[in-house]
């Protein structure tokens, strides 16, 4: 029967599972972000990278391609950790890209159309909305990190052997937990961003700005103070410091992994409060 | 003893140090029987604060709320899966269409992704937006985004459904639409209504009970159904010409009344007896009918009594003159 002749009738058949109810959410956000040209292209732009290390990787498992080009070359061509980590660096800063571009369409729109209520009015928390919220941007931000990522590692492994995959394990092992941070650091970021400004270009702005602004804030300290540790400010050389322990790679000169990762610790955290405080249904002026 | 749809004991809510809500205990409708609920009151009785605190949004200070027989405060995951909310401001999900705003809200309450795509054009043609159904919400005018929202709240089937000024911003038509909705989600469809409204005409036309809030308490609480039953039973009559003999008369159709001079009565009808019968008894002493009404105690003199505004009802203390004078 065609839907305008069927009239209004109370649903009152089956319910689906919690888990289920909790994907709506990236589900419908998943398909809304995916007809964004723009972040198509940048999750095309953000396959190049990758596809030029695969190639790397099938040079380095070649020898007898590189039989004519000199002996440091030949050296320089190998898929150990300071590959990956290099790697790394790259998919990290289009992971930033990326969250600027997808992350403050997700909370801010909700905010400015003051849809928080119609959510929290249906069986949904505030916190399993800020988690679905983040599994939006995990999944998207997982797409361009530890997925090709893990795909490069297993690609050498199976070229290099196993011999090779029981030596260098820990760089998967690392490389997941490493972008795992990553992406973690990256998501609160943009969704504190999009829950605190509810204009989604500045929102993105503020994301880029985040991690642009600390990097300068982290020179000025260290050039005021000529001190070393205002690194541990720039989440970008905190990460990476992380990254170096991880991948088993010496690390650059300034602060410890301790510290970077305390640092990193507490500002998912503090963003993480910021979502707390942002994101009510409603909001109580006492 | 069946069990409440909203069950409030010595509520109380205080928001910083102001108390909104100061200890309200009641029992509204009955569960499982379609009923519209009235909540009243003056701007800052507490009325909203009400609402937010059955939706598990407020924390109550002490005292206990249950909806459905749900703790509010213990058991928000229960009674949110129940209950439908229409927020008073502006709320929906923007860049979307109505279609797809739905069928999020109605999967977000459990219903199943084809099943929830039904029931959003289902709804949306029920309140009227069907042949709007695909243009995006953020297009849609004052009158539209009020349809939208009560469709959102009813689309999973609620048991109950919050409406929280839902008449506001509409155009008579729209408003007269919008009450034959609520008015058909409980006689059709069995769902409880509470309704939130400063507009009393509203609540008067589709509630059966009302609840009237003042200073954070229960000024007054009154079922409409027993109050517009007993109305009918009440005429107020006035005729010209010798209505001497008009006594005498009335225990014909099994009424009683008494005269307050020039013409007028007040008479009372026994429950099986309809208005008609006056009419032909009047007719029948050759009298002329100048007025007869239904005496009403309206729900805005109900309301301007709990808020003290009033003592009485107008003409309710009037001393009748003697009888066949």
């Amino acid at each position: 029967m065609a839907v305008y002749r069927r009239g209004y009738h109370r649903y009152q058949g089956r319910m689906t599972g919690q888990w289920s109810r909790f994907m709506v959410l990236p589900r419908f956000a998943w398909r809304r972000l995916f007809r964004q040209r723009l972040v198509v292209l940048l999750m095309v732009l953000a396959m190049i990278w990758p596809l030029l290390c695969a190639g790397f990787i099938y040079l380095a498992n070649h020898a007898d391609l590189l039989k004519g080009l000199d002996r440091e070359f030949q050296s320089f061509i190998e898929a150990n950790g300071k590959f990956f980590l290099i790697f790394m660096n790259v998919q990290a800063a289009f992971a930033i890209f990326l969250a600027a571009l997808t992350g403050p369409g997700l909370i801010a729109p909700d905010l400015a159309n003051n849809a928080l209520p119609l959510y929290f009015s249906r069986p949904l928390t505030r916190a399993g909305y800020v988690l679905a919220r983040f599994v939006v941007l995990a999944g998207v931000l997982s797409a361009v990190t530890w997925i090709p990522g893990l795909l490069l590692f297993g690609m050498q492994a199976g070229m290099a052997g196993t011999v090779w995959f029981q030596a260098n394990w820990d760089i998967a092992a690392g490389m997941a937990a490493g972008f795992a941070v990553w992406v973690a650091l990256v998501s609160t970021v943009s969704l504190a961003s999009s829950a605190y400004v509810r204009w989604k270009v500045v929102a993105g702005a503020l994301v880029l700005g985040f991690f642009f602004i600390l990097a300068g804030v982290s020179e000025m300290v260290n050039g005021i103070f000529r001190v070393t540790w205002g690194y541990a400010l720039n989440p970008a050389w905190a990460i990476y410091r992380v990254w170096c322990a991880m991948l088993g790679v010496d690390p650059p000169d300034g602060p410890g992994v301790a510290a970077c990762a305390s640092v990193l610790a507490a500002l998912i955290a503090l963003l993480a409060l910021v979502l707390e405080r942002r994101l009510r249904p409603v909001e109580v002026i006492t | 003893m069946a069990s409440a749809v909203i069950e409030l004991d010595n509520l109380k809510v205080e928001l910083g140090r102001r108390k909104i809500l100061r200890g309200i205990s009641c029992r509204l409708g009955v569960s499982g029987v379609g009923k519209a609920i009235g909540l009243l009151g003056p701007n800052g009785a507490g009325k909203s604060t009400l609402i937010l605190t059955l939706l598990g949004f407020l924390k109550p200070s002490s005292g206990r709320a249950y909806v459905l027989g749900f703790d509010c405060r213990r058991q928000t995951r229960q009674v949110r899966s129940r209950i439908g909310y229409m927020p008073e401001t502006d709320s929906f999900v923007g860049n979307m269409t109505a279609v797809t705003f739905l069928r999020l809200m109605a999967e977000l309450s459990g219903l199943p992704g084809e099943t929830a795509l039904e029931k959003a054009h289902e709804t949306l043609f029920h309140v009227g937006l069907g042949e709007a159904r695909y243009r995006e919400l953020r297009t849609y005018s004052q009158g539209m985004k009020q349809m939208a929202k009560l469709a959102q709240a009813i689309v999973h089937g609620p048991e109950l459904v919050l409406l929280d000024e839902p008449t506001n911003g509409l155009d008579p038509a729209a408003r007269q639409r919008m009450l034959a909705l609520v008015r058909e989600m409980k006689e059709a469809h069995g769902m409880n209504v509470f309704l939130c409204s400063h507009l009393l005409r509203d609540v008067e036309q589709v509630c059966d009970e009302v609840v009237i809030l003042k200073d954070g308490m229960i000024a007054r609480g009154c079922n409409l159904e027993e109050e517009r039953r007993s109305n009918r039973c009440f005429v107020e009559l006035e005729v010209t010409g010798n209505d001497e003999r008009l006594r005498g008369a009335l225990p014909e159709i099994g009424a009683d009344g008494v005269t307050e001079g020039d013409g007028r009565w007040r008479i009372v009808l026994p429950p099986n007896v309809e208005v008609q019968a006056i009419w032909d008894l009047v007719a029948r002493q050759n009298l002329l009918v100048r007025k007869l009404t239904h005496r009403r105690d309206t729900l805005e003199e109900i309301f301007l009594k709990a808020m003290g505004h009033i003592s009485h009802t107008p003409g309710e203390g009037a001393e009748p003159g003697p009888i066949g004078d």
